[in-house]
């Protein structure tokens, strides 16, 4: 089971976008790669959950995880995410309330310019 | 009448996969559950393998007892040692703090019709239930009500 992950640069943005099954087996790929982002100085990253396929608790940890990090050094961490199963598990967990959840890798980029 | 099918994994995190994927499989071959209820198992089965994964000992197996009955999908996931904290705590609900094992308690709560942790000398047992969409309307149960 890979996971495939796909970074490009959208006006400011660093998209990450995300490909497969993220549970305890492929999460730390996912967190590693979060992790050397904004390590490598990126404060307005975008993960595109489109290509996901499930999700469970342990991802969640690595959006959270993602979130708190890129927010220490005053940055933000944003979803693209239409799809019904994936929105159902930030739902439960009240991460719709903590993410801005975009429709569209473009309705984000559109919606504001990445901080760089 | 009851099909019973049993998978025995390795408790390592890269066959948590697996187990969704033959429970998932499973859970479609009889009508009454919506696809939408069998990714809820997929989810809850999952998070019920990763909890007791995290705490087993090397070389320890999980064992999955699903039970296909005409009314319920039942799937009893077996752990040899105290597992299924993160996803099943004993004491009292824990407030929603954003971390990964509260996240687990909601998934699982929120995803399942039933859920209930027996534990035996040297082996703990967590049973999922989702009750089947018969049509009937009599059996009293919501689908999607959740426990706790």
């Amino acid at each position: 089971m890979d996971l495939g992950l796909d970074i490009k640069e959208r006006n400011g943005w660093a998209v990450l976008s995300v490909q497969g099954e993220v549970d305890v087996y492929t999460a730390p790929q996912f967190r590693e790669q979060l992790i050397q982002l904004v390590d490598q100085g990126q404060r307005s990253i975008l993960v595109d959950l489109e290509g996901v396929e499930f999700l469970d608790s342990t991802g969640l940890g690595v959006l959270v995880g993602g979130l708190k990090r890129v927010r220490s050094h005053d940055g933000d961490l944003a979803l693209v995410c239409t799809q019904r199963r994936i929105l159902k598990v930030l739902e439960i967990t009240g991460l719709t309330k903590v993410f801005t959840i975009y429709d569209s890798v473009e309705a984000a980029v559109g919606a504001t310019n990445g901080r760089g | 009448m009851d099909r019973i099918i049993e998978l025995e994994i390795p408790a390592r995190p890269e066959f948590v996969g697996i187990a969704r994927m033959a429970v998932g499989a499973l859970a479609g071959i009889r009508p009454g559950l919506a696809y939408e209820r069998i990714d809820d198992l997929r989810i809850v089965v999952s998070e019920a393998c990763t909890s007791a994964i995290e705490v087993q000992e090397r070389g320890a197996t999980l064992r999955l007892c699903c039970i296909d009955g005409p009314k319920t999908l039942e799937v009893r996931i077996e752990a040899p040692a105290a597992a299924f904290e993160s996803a099943f705590p004993a004491g009292p609900s824990v407030d929603p703090d954003p971390e990964p094992d509260s996240f687990r308690i909601s998934l699982i709560r929120a995803l399942v019709d039933d859920a209930e942790l027996r534990t035996e000398p040297g082996k703990t047992e967590l049973c999922l239930v989702l009750y089947r969409d018969t049509g009937s309307g009599d059996d009293g149960h919501t689908i999607g009500q959740g426990y706790g």
